[in-house]
Formats: structure tokens, sequence, C-alpha cells
């Protein structure tokens, strides 16, 4: 028998320990199942499990509805989703609360007192529909064009579209200007796509400028699990740039506070360094870029540290060292969202941030800064023409460059007259509550009778918006209704939809049904041609024709296959020991890198010729670009190549070349004053979840951020009341009262003081005895704890416009802070609308065509002005 | 067991006979459908014509439902259009108090209740059947609307003779009541007098209130309001003193004893608050 002490087996167990790990591993510990299954807690059956796509917010994240007996009792992640992989945000667990709202609308409401006096009538479909065709109607006699929709969340895959395009009106008006236009517009002109998506998974460093992707931004849910990743697994650094301490910033290796607006001069000072150091990819630059590496450098030197730290705050050594750290590691990041994009010329501040990744090569590769993966679907057959006349309000004149149009004007170019509206449709669309001015400008707007004669809301809840239509039709929340959907949130493209997990609640009708149904009530025999745009029985049928002749979905089953999955094409198992997706030997799935580098074929090159540039032309296009001998697809712009000078920019008197302008109303900022920003938090997006329950309860008030030294200065702590005022009016709210903001900034969050959208929303229930109508005696707001709704801030947030790509500049706002007086209380929100119209005005002044454009860009003093440019050339996606 | 409990309540103590029983079955199902008619979408220029009718009043009016001059003195379309807008403001926007059992005991729509009553319809051959507008199953209207089947089923059974059938069905609408509206429409009615602007609501959920308690007398179901229109104590501290989920016979474990044929207590059925009620109504 062998002889054994604690001594010489601690001596084995040393010596040992190489065979003992070199043993293969035939035992896991046992995992459950990583979701897709649910069973019911009290009769063990298992529930049935529907795949669909979220849509609370617009990450859309893969999800499984299950039902238990015809009812959603939980939503989960898909594990199929090869974007969330089974991951599903808190938003996202609460979906099925917008589907049992108790506030919901249900029937098709007709206001019978005034707009906004709360007095509405019940009426049937049918009356419904033969008013609307009826108003419909005599728009179109009048101009197509009076005809007007104003949306705000639309995935509904082309219907909206279609349904103009039929009344033949071309007065369509996103919301894009005030989420996110002037970031496209910095990107597409310059490498085709309107995003990137960072593989940040794989980087080891990552450039974050004022995005709070770990919490709010797009795409939080897969972005966050591959920041992780890449933060934890791969040991990448991330930096984050912003002027408050976001939820990323504090989960970031560093974060650096930065003046409001000035992340581009931040960005352009870092690439003086990475180029005046050499540390650029020439070979990147002078093979993929329409400027060359020297011209690079003679543009980057005018933006010293120094410079740029006069204007941010951040110390030109920082920015020193984040420039070597950023080009010396490899592979490496930027990235972005509304941060530096939401200002007066928040174009050229995305501009500015992408070219870090673009001038040290970082661009397509593992670890780096990649185009989109996106996929595409066929639209049902046949498709209305487009209208005859475009709409002077949808492309503003003065904008010829805003792609993504400049839809918070809108109340100013209706107040001048610029366009008549006969009627006003809003989908999903709450810009009384979203928009700058909010209730004293878009409210405004929206009860005036005369400015817009007929307002229908397509709506389920009763939104600000909704409380001022004339009619409202009852639109399906996500859970019941079909979408087709495809969102470029991770390496792998997919295509997805939603799918109805119950059939609709009350007479809520889906958009396509409903739209359908107006225009089958205005050509009911379809004599007058509209009928055969709207040829389906359903909304399934209608996703049919989109989806069962999709190469490679059609093969795997079509629109079949996405009801039973969700999701297409299902690259993989999630893996249950490391959260991602495996292929079928067990390894992790690879995406594809280098897009721009892929080699056109012989039967794309025939009949194409190639500039002396390398440009290949085939039938007046260009294709590709013929590098070292190779014919490549390149970067999908117009010529193929990623475009530092955008020349197109020039034309309008616009700085062609990456560049930073400095906010004029910045430049001379009292001691008192300071700059108001918005910002997004976790449980919440902009206007349409603070009634969901679980929701409301996480988060529910909105105090102002101000730094100590501020607070100090004020006399002002943290409970304290402050009164903030801009130049079109004045809030009081709470403080908060903490380091973790620049000092000269206040920021709060939005989704909060709504006095619309329901019970939880408003807690009208609190204000009196009864509540409204008895609402205190739901069974549910028994256990509503709290007192306090917070305050909504837009109203004194004045309209300004980026006069490149068009967004509102919603973090440019001064204000001045003080500690609230005798006469003010809490949850007071004053604007003017008179205000608003002289601040839109004056930001107009900016245009290509307004007074103050030369000043701005004294750099382009031999641009032959306005006139010099025909009307309508605007680029931009029209 | 349960014929010579039900003999000794239709013949021997109450003094009804068979067809004063049968008849007082139809009264009470035109009760319920009179109620219903008020909640289960706005009511029609003949609802109201009816109920404005002189004999309608009187009736009303004998039961304690006082109708001010906006229900009375107000030209019939007027009315029409002032009720439709009150019966929105109420029942179908946001901010309003759905008449709905789903929402009034869990807060949500087509909750458990909904899912319970519907199958509790199909039980008895009955579905929803819309009218102008879709309705929940647990609307107030659709729960009164199915009692009142009930009791005409009843009364037929009645008019046949069908002792045991009768039974049935009286222990189902009892079960009914216990299961649903007997949880809320008490309070809710209470809510109902509280929130309305208009008298006829107000009135409506007067009589809604009164008759759903002496329903209840009658039926002999003793079981808690939930409805927090008239939530007095903690929800926690509530106690069925009715087992809705339990035969109406103290069948349950709880309230056995020793000794007790469980088979024979399965057919019988307490009707001693129901005789002390017909006495007294005779």
């Amino acid at each position: 028998m062998l002889e054994m002490t604690r001594r010489t087996f601690l001596k084995i167990s040393a010596g040992t320990t190489a065979a003992a790990v070199a043993v293969p591993k035939v035992l896991h510990a046992m995992e459950n199942e990583l979701g897709g299954k649910d069973f019911s807690p009290v009769t063990l059956a298992e529930r049935l499990a529907i795949p669909t796509n979220c849509h609370v917010c617009n990450i859309q994240d893969g999800a499984i509805a299950f039902v238990e007996n015809g009812r959603i009792v939980k939503l989960e992640g898909n594990p199929e989703h090869v974007s969330t992989r089974g991951r599903l945000c808190a938003k996202g667990n609460s979906g099925m609360w917008y589907t049992y709202d108790p506030d919901r609308i249900l029937y098709p409401l007709k206001r019978v007192g005034a707009r906004g006096e709360g007095k509405w009538k019940r009426i049937s479909w049918d009356e419904a529909l033969a008013e609307v065709a009826q108003k419909l109607d005599a728009a179109i006699k009048e101009d197509p064009n009076t005809i007007c929709m104003k949306y705000g969340r639309n995935r509904s895959g082309g219907v909206i579209d279609r349904f103009m395009n039929t009344l033949g009106s071309a007065t369509v008006i996103n919301h894009t200007s005030v989420c996110e236009s002037s970031k496209k517009i910095g990107m597409e002109p310059t490498w085709g796509p309107d995003i990137e998506t960072p593989d940040f998974a794989n980087a080891k460093y990552i450039l974050n400028f004022g995005s709070n992707i770990m919490e709010a931004a797009y795409f939080h849910n897969p972005y966050s699990q591959r920041i992780t990743e890449g933060v934890a697994e791969n040991n990448a650094k991330l930096v984050t740039f912003d002027v408050r301490l976001s939820n990323t910033a504090g989960r970031s290796d560093e974060w650096i506070p930065v003046f409001p607006g000035t992340d581009g001069a931040v960005a352009l000072a870092i690439g003086h360094v990475i180029l005046r150091e050499n540390l650029q990819d020439t070979d990147f630059i002078d093979t993929w870029c329409n400027v060359s590496t020297a011209e690079l450098k003679a543009h980057y030197k005018q933006f010293t540290p120094e410079w740029a730290s006069g204007l941010s705050g951040v110390p030109a050594e920082t920015i020193e060292r984040v420039a070597r750290e950023f080009a010396l590691t490899k592979p490496a990041t930027t990235y972005t969202y509304r941060g530096p994009a939401k200002h007066l010329y928040g174009s050229y501040n995305e501009k500015a941030t992408m070219m870090l990744s673009i001038m040290t090569g970082n661009v397509e590769k593992r670890g780096g800064y990649c185009m989109p993966r996106g996929m595409g679907w066929p639209q049902p057959q046949p498709e209305p023409p487009k209208p005859a006349h475009p709409s002077a309000m949808a492309h503003p004149h003065e904008y010829p460059l805003a792609g993504h149009k400049v839809s918070h004007l809108l109340p100013y170019f209706i107040a001048e007259g610029r366009q008549k509206i006969n009627v006003h449709f809003s989908y999903q669309d709450n810009a009384v509550y979203t928009n700058p001015g909010a209730q004293a400008y878009w409210g405004k707007l929206y009860r005036d009778e005369k400015l817009i004669p007929y307002y229908v809301a397509l709506t389920p809840f009763m939104g600000e918006e909704a409380a001022l239509a004339d009619l409202i039709l009852p639109d399906c929340p996500y859970l019941e209704r079909w979408e087709p959907e495809s969102m470029p949130n991770s390496l792998w493209p997919w295509l997805g939809i939603r799918q109805p997990v119950i059939k609709s609640l009350g007479e809520s009708r889906e958009n396509r049904i409903m739209m359908r149904d107006i225009i089958w009530k205005m050509d009911p025999d379809g004599k007058r041609g509209m009928k055969q745009y709207w040829n389906f029985k359903d909304g399934e049928d209608y996703m049919r024709q989109h989806f069962d002749n999709v190469p490679g979905l059609k093969e795997a089953g079509g629109l079949d296959f996405l009801k039973k999955h969700g999701v297409w094409p299902i690259y993989g198992k999630l893996n249950p020991r490391t959260g991602k997706i495996s292929d079928r030997t067990g390894r992790e799935i690879v995406p594809e890198y280098g897009l721009h580098m892929k080699e056109l074929s012989a039967s794309d090159m025939t009949g194409t010729s190639v500039d002396g540039k390398g440009t290949i032309m085939k039938n007046g296009k260009a294709i590709g670009v013929r590098r070292n001998g190779k014919n490549y697809v390149g970067f999908p712009t117009g010529n193929r190549l990623i475009n530092i000078r955008v020349d197109e920019w020039a034309k309008y008197g616009f700085n062609p070349m990456p560049t930073f302008k400095q906010i004029p109303w910045h430049k001379d900022m009292k001691d008192d004053e300071m700059v108001l920003t918005t910002y997004k938090i976790n449980v919440h997006k902009q206007a349409r979840t603070a009634s969901v329950k679980w929701l409301a309860e996480i988060m529910h008030s909105n105090p102002v951020w101000m730094n100590t030294e501020t607070g100090a200065k004020l006399g002002v702590k943290t409970g304290d009341l402050v009164r903030i005022e801009s130049t079109v009016g004045h809030m009081v709210t709470k403080a908060y009262v903490f380091e973790g903001i620049h000092p000269k900034v206040v920021a709060i969050p939005t989704a909060f003081g709504h006095w619309e959208y329901g019970r939880l929303a408003t807690l009208k229930l609190k204000e009196k005895e009864a509540g409204e109508f008895g609402a205190t005696d739901d069974a549910d707001l028994n256990n509503v704890w709290w007192e306090d709704k917070g305050v909504h801030p837009n109203a004194i947030i004045p309209t300004v416009v980026d006069p490149i790509g068009g967004s509102q500049g919603w973090y440019d706002t001064v204000v001045k802070v003080t500690k609230a007086g005798p006469n003010d209380k809490y949850g007071d929100v004053e604007g003017s609308w008179e205000k608003h119209l002289v601040a839109a005005k004056e930001t107009m002044r900016y245009a290509y065509n307004g007074d103050l454009h030369r000043k701005m860009h004294p750099e382009m003093a031999s641009w032959a002005g306005p006139a010099s440019v025909k009307p309508g050339e605007g680029g931009g996606h029209h | 067991m349960t014929t010579a409990t039900l003999q000794k309540v239709t013949h021997d103590e109450s003094g009804f006979s068979n067809d004063e029983l049968v008849a007082e079955c139809r009264a009470r199902a035109s009760v319920y459908r009179m109620l219903a008619g008020a909640f289960l979408e706005e009511p029609s220029a003949e609802y109201l014509n009816a109920l404005r009718s002189a004999e309608a009043m009187a009736t009303l009016q004998a039961m304690g439902v006082k109708f001010a001059g906006d229900f009375t003195d107000v030209p019939l379309a007027q009315l029409q259009e002032m009720l439709a807008c009150e019966y929105a403001v109420l029942f179908v926007v946001a901010g309003g108090c759905p008449p709905v059992e789903s929402i009034r005991l869990t807060g949500r729509y087509q909750q458990q209740p909904f899912f319970e009553a519907r199958d509790f319809y199909k039980k008895h051959g009955f579905e929803i059947s819309n009218g102008r507008f879709a309705v929940f199953e647990d609307q107030i209207g659709v729960e009164l609307t199915f009692l009142a089947e009930m009791l005409e089923r009843a009364a037929h059974h009645l008019e046949s003779r069908d002792v045991e059938s009768y039974t049935h069905l009286e222990k189902e609408i009892k079960r009914f009541w216990a299961l649903h509206p007997g949880k809320w429409v008490r309070g809710y009615a209470t809510l109902l007098e509280r929130a309305s602007e208009h008298s006829f609501y107000r009135q409506m959920g007067r009589l809604l209130g009164s008759f759903a308690e002496w329903e209840l007398e009658l039926l002999g179901v003793r079981v808690d309001d939930l409805d927090g229109g008239k939530l007095k104590v903690p929800k926690a501290e509530i106690e069925y003193e009715f087992d809705p989920d339990e035969p109406v016979c103290d069948a349950c474990d709880k309230g056995r004893k020793d000794g007790d044929d469980l088979d024979a207590m399965l057919q019988t059925i307490d009707t001693s608050l129901i005789e002390k009620r017909i006495k007294g109504k005779a």
C-alpha cells in the first residue's frame, strides 16, 4: 500500500497538474435549457412558445412570447436569434403590458368636445372609415399633398409609403431629424451606409463618443453583449467621451468629460496626433479613400490638441495619449450615436469621429469598424407609383443635403403657410411629447383647427398627440401584428418577423389592415385604380407576399419557417457554456469581414470600363474599383470609395473635408449659464413606456443632474427645487447633485412628466380622491407607491436644425439655472409658441441659403453662393 | 334529498307555487337584461325609450331609482348622444373604468377572469356574439346577460317540472356569481356612482349594486367583493366564506366534519337564505 502524507500529497498534486489538465473533459456542469421553453408553475404544462421580434424600442431583439390558455404570460429572448442570442432587456420583458393596458384604445373614437377636451364617442369602423374616406376624397380633389402623414416608429415594412403613394401624397414626414439624421448624413456620403456595426467583441480598443450604448443607444442589447465580451474576454480598453457619467461611461476604463458638441473637435485633434506621428494606415487611406494621406496630413495640421482642448475642456495631453493608444492598438473601433450628432453641426462631428477608424485602417477588419449587414425583402406587387409632385414640407429646399428630412420644422412650415394641410395622420408618433417645443409648440399646432383642420391618430394609446385628435383609429401593439423585420445589429444579417401571438383585443386593427380598409372604402370596386395595391386577405397573406420568394428562405420554407423560428437564417446553436452561437462543430461562428474587398466576377465585369482612378463603370454606374490589378466591389458610394472629401457638401458652401464648427451661442456663455442635455435610460424609451407596468415602477421620475461644484455655487443640493430657463420657456424640477457630470452641463432624462398616456404615466390617480374616473380603484393601482411622475423638459428646448443633416440640436440649449423661487412649484413647465417660432426662424439662418452660412464658413469663401446651385440638386435619400 | 329540499322550498315553506317561481326567474332575468343593456354598449334608442316609458319609470322609482332631469327631460336623440359620450368617457377612453372583471381585479384586460368566464359560458353552450362592438367575455353586460339566459333556462326547467336540472342550474348560477360578478360588481357599482356625471349611469350603478346584494342574498352566496371600489380591508385578510372552487355544499375539506356523507352533501344546497328571502317577499 502506498504511503501518503499530506505533504507527499501536495507534491504529487503539484507534479501531476499538467497531466490532469491533459485528460479529456467528458463531464460538464449540468446546464438548464437556455430558453425557448417555459412551463406553467401550476400545471407544469409546457407553455405555447411563439417567436417574434420585440418592438418595445427599436433594437429588434429576437423574442419568444409564452402563451398559456390564450394569455401572454412571459416574454424572453429567442435563443435562435443570431444578434441578441436569447437575451431580452427589461423593456422587452415587459412588452405584454402594452397588450393588456387598461388604458388601451380598443375602438375607433371620435372627438365630440373641443380638441383636447377629452370628450369622445365610440364609433364603428364603418363609420370611421367612411368619415376618413370622405375627408381624403375632398383633400385629393384640392391637392393630394394636403394629406400629411407624420410617422414615428414605423416598422411597417413599406405599408405607410404604400398608403401615401396610393393617395398620391408626398407629404410624408418621418421622425428621423429628432433621432439621428445627422449621424446618417455624416456617414452616408462618406462610405455609403448610414450606420456602423463595430466588432466590439474582437476589438482591443473602443473609443466611444457620446453613446450610452450599454444602456440605451442603438443597438443596446446586442452591443452590450459584444462590448462586455470585448472588455471581459478580449481585454479591450473602453474609453468614453461624454458630458455625463452615463452607465456606459461608468463601465468604461476611462470617462473623459467633454463640453457638449465638441466631440468633433476632440476627434479631429486625435486625428491630428495620429497623422502628425505617422500612426495612420497609409496603405488603406491611399487605396480606399478619395483623399491621399499627404492631403489628409496637410488638412489635419490645423486641428491641434491645444485648439481642441480650449473648446472641449479635455486636456491636450489626454488627447495626445488617447490618440497614440487608439492608433497603436489593433484592432480598434470608434462608436457614436446621438452624442456628437445632435448639434447644430452634428454632421461634421459624426464625420470627424468616423475618420479615426478610417485613417487607422480599422474599417471592415476583425475587431474593427464594419459596415452594417442587413437583408431586404420584396414588396407585394403591384406597387403604387410615386406621387406626381414633391412636398415642400417633406423636403424643404433650405436643406438639400438632409436626405432624412427635417421633421421638427413642421410646425413652423405649417404656421408660415408653406403648405396647406387638409388631413393630418400620425402613426406611432407622439410629436407633442417627443419633439422640441412639445406641448408649447406641437401641442399648439395640433390644437389649432385652422392649421390642421382634420387630424387622425393611428395609435393604441391615448398619448399627448392622440388626445388632440379628431379621430383615433386603434392600432395594435406589437404582439398582435405582422411586420417584416431586419436590423444590422450584429455582423450576421438576418430576416425576421413580428407575428400576432394572440388575437388582437377589442376592435384594434394592425396598420396594414386599417390602411387597406381606408383605401377599400375609397375605391370599393377598384375603378379608381387604388384597390389593386391593397390586394391581400390579411396580415399573414401580406407577409407571404414579402417572404415566400426570398432566395434561400424560400427553400427553407418561406414565411412558415419564420413563423416557427422568428428569424432566418439560423446560424447555429446558443452554446450554454459561452452564451454565444456555435456551429455544428461547437466552434463559435465567425462573421465575414472585408466586404469592400469582395472581387467582382467575370460576369460582373462584362461590359465594364475602368477610368483613370480605377473606378469600374457599368451602364453609367460605378460597380467597383480596381486596385493592384484586382476588381473589388469597394464601398457602396457613388465612386465605390470612402469619400473623405464630400464634394456634394462643397456645392452648398459646406466644408467638404472633416471639420468642426463651434456652436455660436456656446462661445459667449455667461458664468451662470449652462447647457441642458437630455438622455435616455435603460428601462424607458422616449414616449411610449411610462405606462408600462414594471418599467414605471422601476423608474418614474427624472431629477436634473448637476455637478457638485455647480450645486455649491448655486446653493443647491440634491432634492432642492431648481428653475431652469431657456430662451423659449422655463421649468421647475428637482436637483440631483453629484460629480458625474460636466460642471457646465445639466442633464434630464426623457420619458417622464407625461400629462397623457394613461394612468401610470400621468399618475392622475394621485391627484384627487377618486382618481380620474375612479382609476384609483383599479386593483393594480393600489400598488403604486410613488407619487412623482417627473417633469418633461422638451417645452423649453428650442428648435435647432443642422443645416447639413437636418438633425435637431437636442444638446445645444443654453439655460440659466437658479434655486427655485417662492412662486415656483415642482412640475411647472412653460413654453411659448411665439418664441419657438422665433427659434425655428433663427436656426434657418444657418441653412445654406441663410444669412449666417457664409459667416460660419469663412474657409469656403470661394463658394459662388446659393444662387449657384440649382434647386433640388441635394443628395441623401430622397 | 335534493328533490325534497327543493320541494320544501317551492311548495311547503316559501309559499311560492311553481308558477310563481317561474315568474320570479323571468322577472329576475328581465332585471339582469335591463342592467346589461346599460353596460354592454351605448344605450340604443329603443332601450332608452323602453326605460323612459311610464310603466318602467314607475317600477324603477318604486325600487328607489331616481333619474334626474338629464335623463327624463331630454329629447331622445340628445339623450342618446349624451349617454354615448358618457359611456365612452366612463368605459372606453384612457383613464376610465371599463366594466370588465379582469381590469377591476387585476388591472389589465383579458386576464384569468376573462378565460374562466369564457369557459363557463362554453360549458353551458354559450359563446359571445358581438353586438355593435366587440365585447370582452368578462364585461359586466356579458356576465349579466349570461345570468339572464341561465334564469330563462331555470324557468323552463321549472315549467317542465325538471327539478334536477333546475337545481343543477341554480347551483351553476350560484357558482358563477361566486366566481365572477360576486367578486367585483358591488364595489364597482359604488365606484360608478361616484365617477359618473350623468344620472343615468349613477342610478344604474346604484341599481346594479343593490340588485347584486339582493341576488347574492337570495342565492345564499357569501363572497367578498374584491373590487377596489369597495375594498375596505387589505386583500391578504380576505377569506372566502364561499369557496368558489368547491361544490356549494360545504363539501370541501375545510368545512367537512367527520362522518359527513360527502356524496349526499354534494347533492345538497343550503337553501335557508333563499327560503328566508322568499318568505319575506311573499
